[in-house]
């Protein structure tokens, strides 16, 4: 110590006791005698700073800080109405120092503690000593106080959490104050509800829940999935942290059937898992599942169940639902046909892969697909004349072979039917709709040629201008699964014979051509003709209708655009008898009254006819009597 | 009559006539055959005949077709030469050109079917069944050949007469056919195949010759003019040589009658040998004298 220092502290000292003597003398006369335990007094000494004491070998600050005192609650008190047992006069003021008892005073509000976590825990430990608060200043700073004591790495996780920003305090949870308490695993949705009221209500309605309360610890509760004390809210974390934490785990979900962890593993590799956006997955586990309130998939209430599913995928994939919904399929799921497919049938279940980028989903595969459910006598389907329709053909179709060619850009079932709008053929909207077909068949990348030949011909404008129900599109001629290229051998149109057949199926029909009072004879005339009597004979050059009429172009001769309008005639003939280019054409080419259409051949015919009924008849009558008397004469 | 003398060879028909019935005749089945398959397509036959020749055979239907017409237009031009150019033509058709003889002959013929008359009408070289057949040939043959022509060569005639003369063409073509064709199944084939008299077959057509005894039933006539002419012949020798008294030679059935061919333009001969046929054609190649109707 420094010798100016020692003189310095005698200076204050003989101050002290001056100031005192003056104190005491001032006082004693006619005031308050002074008090051996007045608070004033335990001041005297102890508002010094570097008042210590020995405590056990320990040396112990015995500074209580005046102002602090003053300003907290206990300032009405007198410093022994708690430590009680003191001579202050001696020093120490005890020997057996004895620890200050609250409940002397605070008996009722003491109870709840000695119940709860805290029994254990000084009060001053929240209260602190001198400077007692007043209990709503403690409360404010509850949650610092608390993580004074609780200072673990996964409790102070709470400084960062949501709860902290939102001013969500331990209290909030644990209560607080003298009734702090562990929160138990069956009391954790109740605590959580308190103010996530809605989702508590969800929670206790789910399969969590359900086997929560059937004694099964593994289930979760709401702290399983978000945390306890860091409150996870990304969806992303939650699910890959929470959900798949344990649907992945073999043990807890033990086989390959749905529910098991190697059905949910797939979803891992499915589109929902690999394509982001805006920073997540497409679609995780909530998205399908729901959140809170996720049920076992058997439940009708299930978000997952067939009846559902449309508007749990329909929540991202809304145009396909809406298409869906009215497609067939939609329709009869939304009947309760249980045989309909949903969203599930076609695209799976975890294992949902992309259409464009899948194997699953190749033109091919989906052949397949479709066939599962629409094979022959399974689910036989008829056509408008009620004809039984096999899909099946579709498989010798040239849409197929071409597909398993590699050209990619062959028709499988959806390109016909649609994906999700797909609809029954009577459907106006549906694009197999006889109206919709052609534009169906010549939508981009397909038959565009064909359709813009077909627009404009007769057979269009009957079916879409005159509402002619009969009148052809392109599968009446080409048929419906079994569509064959030209060229080959067993299609129908292949051939000239079958050719003629095939138009003559409409236009050499009686019921036909009344009804839509077509020209008759064509088909007659056309067979008696050497064209047609090559065709019967076999020829392969020999012209058939589409050689004159075209195919997809058809139109009467009065159109100037048809092949057998007067004007194009003779390129038409042309295109096989060079010499008709120069040639008129001044009788019909399909003779049907040759009295009025060609008079002289109707002369000559039956001029004929009757040379030879008259000629041979006159020879026959001759050789007959002839051989009779010849006969006669021999015998 | 000896039986001998019965079996005494008459020249009907030399090689060349043969021959150029020949060619007639087959080219003329080969059209009706290739023909008619074309305008009955499903019949038995003609799908039997088709699937004989596999996959082209409509094609090769129509080649053979017009194979045969090219033939048959050949022939015909050939006969007509022949006619023109060949005394034996020349002769062939004056012997085959109507007569009034013709008209009284059909109505004989018809009042002997009906038993009117016992006697039954003789016939020369032609009769009017073998003039009608001829002249219905010839006639057919320009008919067809020119409608023929006009399907055939349709580039060439279809601006000229247009799709309705095609029509009529066609029209003429076909019934042509069918008249034609009967012509010859119940007509010619009736006289020289199933006719009684001469039934199996009328063997001419390939032989040459008929027999006295089928002569004399079916051209007395020209039996008793080649006679007449033979005993002229045998008169001038007799008279020539031995001045003998005469002989009477008109009758036909005059037993040992030699046959001297006495041919005035032309010459015939078989002698009454009865030789083989091998004999008749180098004669009959020179200047043949008998003609089969056709």
């Amino acid at each position: 110590m420094k010798p100016g220092y020692k003189f310095l502290r005698n200076i204050l000292f003989g101050l002290l006791v001056t100031g005192t003597v003056v104190f005491i003398s001032l006082f004693a006369a006619g005031y308050v005698k002074l008090s051996a335990q007045n608070t004033e007094a335990c001041f005297a000494c102890h508002e010094d700073p570097d008042l210590t004491a020995d405590r056990n070998g320990k040396k112990v600050s015995m500074y209580v800080n005046p102002a602090a005192y003053k300003k907290s609650v206990h300032s009405m008190a007198e410093c022994v109405d708690c430590h009680t047992g003191y001579n202050p006069d001696e020093l120490p003021h005890s020997k057996t120092p004895v620890k200050v008892d609250c409940k002397s005073c605070h008996q009722e509000s003491l109870k709840g503690i000695e119940a709860g976590v805290h029994k254990q825990v000084n009060c001053y430990d929240c209260h602190t000593k001198h400077d007692v608060a007043p209990g709503k200043e403690i409360r404010v700073n509850q949650t610092q106080n608390c993580q004074k004591c609780h200072n673990t790495k996964g409790i102070q996780q709470y400084k960062t959490s949501i709860h902290a920003k939102k001013n969500v305090g331990c209290e909030g949870c644990h209560l607080g104050g003298h009734s702090s308490k562990k929160i138990s695993k069956n009391e954790v949705a109740a605590t959580c509800g308190k103010c996530h009221g809605s989702h508590e209500k969800n929670f206790n309605n789910s399969v969590h829940q359900t086997v929560l309360q059937s004694g099964n610890q593994n289930a979760p509760t709401c702290t399983d999935c978000h945390g306890s004390h860091q409150i996870l809210t990304s969806k992303m974390t939650i699910e890959s942290q929470s959900c798949l934490k344990c649907h992945l785990d073999e043990k807890l979900f033990p086989g390959e059937g749905r529910g098991s962890a190697k059905f949910v593993a797939d979803y891992k590799t499915s589109v929902h898992a690999s394509i982001e956006k805006g920073g997540k997955e497409a679609a995780g586990c909530s998205d399908c599942h729901g959140d809170h309130m996720i049920q076992d998939p058997n439940n009708p209430q299930a978000s997952t169940i067939r009846a559902k599913m449309l508007e749990t995928c329909g929540k991202c994939h809304q145009q396909e639902v809406e298409h869906f919904k009215k497609s067939q399929h939609g329709t009869e799921l939304m009947k309760g046909n249980f045989k309909a497919p949903t969203c599930a049938s076609c695209h799976g279940e975890h294992n949902i892969k992309s259409v464009v980028s899948s194997k699953e989903f190749t033109k091919l595969n989906q052949v397949e697909l479709c066939l599962s459910c629409h094979v022959d006598q399974k689910l036989p389907h008829k056509n408008y004349k009620g004809e039984e329709v096999l899909i099946s053909n579709y498989k010798d179709s040239y849409h197929y072979r071409a597909l398993q060619e590699g050209k990619l850009n062959a028709a499988t079932c959806s390109d016909c039917h649609g994906a999700h709008e797909m609809k029954k053929f009577d459907d106006p909207e549906a694009q197999i709709y006889k109206k919709n077909i052609a534009k169906t068949c010549g939508q981009s990348d397909c038959h565009t040629k064909q359709l813009g030949d077909y627009n404009g011909s007769i057979h269009e404008q009957s079916l879409l201008d005159k509402n002619n129900p009969d009148a052809p599109t392109c599968n009446t001629c080409h048929g419906n699964h079994q569509i064959l290229k030209k060229d080959e051998s067993e299609s129908r149109i292949a051939s000239s014979k079958g050719l003629v057949q095939l138009c003559s199926d409409c236009h050499n029909s009686v019921e036909m051509t009344e009804k839509y009072d077509l020209p008759t004879g064509r088909t007659e005339s056309y067979l008696e003709s050497f064209h047609g009597l090559a065709v019967r004979g076999g020829s392969k050059v020999a012209a058939n209708c589409e050689s004159c009429h075209g195919n997809h172009n058809i139109r009467p001769s009065t159109d100037s655009l048809s092949t057998i309008s007067k004007k194009n005639l003779p390129e038409t003939c042309g295109k096989c008898h060079p010499g008709a280019v120069t040639a008129f054409f001044n009788t019909p080419i399909h003779i049907v009254k040759p009295e009025e259409e060609n008079p002289w051949m109707y002369w000559v015919t039956n001029f004929y006819i009757f040379m030879i009924i008259a000629v041979i008849g006159g020879m026959v009558l001759h050789n007959v009597v002839d051989f009779s008397k010849k006969f006669k004469k021999k015998k | 009559m000896s039986s001998k003398k019965q079996q005494e060879k008459y020249l009907r028909m030399t090689l060349n006539e043969r021959i150029q019935h020949f060619f007639l005749l087959t080219s003329f089945i080969t059209l009706v055959i290739t023909g008619f398959a074309l305008k009955f397509p499903e019949a038995l036959w003609v799908r039997g005949l088709f699937n004989l020749f596999g996959e082209n055979a409509f094609e090769l239907r129509g080649d053979v077709h017009r194979i045969a017409a090219v033939i048959m237009v050949a022939v015909s031009f050939y006969h007509i030469f022949y006619v023109i150019l060949s005394q034996r033509g020349r002769k062939f058709i004056i012997d085959m050109w109507f007569r009034k003889q013709d008209l009284t002959d059909l109505n004989n013929a018809f009042r002997y079917y009906i038993g009117k008359t016992k006697v039954r009408p003789k016939f020369g070289r032609f009769s009017y069944i073998e003039k009608a057949e001829y002249w219905a040939v010839a006639w057919g043959t320009i008919v067809m050949g020119a409608t023929g022509g006009v399907l055939w060569f349709e580039n060439t005639f279809l601006p000229v007469i247009s799709n309705s003369g095609m029509d009529i063409a066609t029209a003429i073509h076909y019934y042509e056919a069918i008249l034609a064709s009967l012509a010859i199944f119940v007509w010619h084939f009736y006289f020289v195949i199933y006719n009684p008299d001469v039934y199996p077959m009328n063997k001419a057509w390939f032989k040459g010759y008929l027999t006295r005894e089928e002569m004399e039933h079916e051209h007395p006539l020209e039996l008793e003019e080649i006679e007449k002419e033979q005993a002229k012949e045998t008169k001038k020798e007799n008279i020539r040589k031995e001045d003998t008294g005469k002989k009477d030679i008109k009758k036909k059935d005059i037993k040992k009658e030699e046959k001297k061919p006495a041919p005035e333009e032309i010459k015939i001969e078989k002698d009454k040998k009865e030789d083989k046929g091998n004999n008749n054609i180098p004669a009959e190649e020179i200047n043949p004298k008998k003609d089969a109707g056709k």
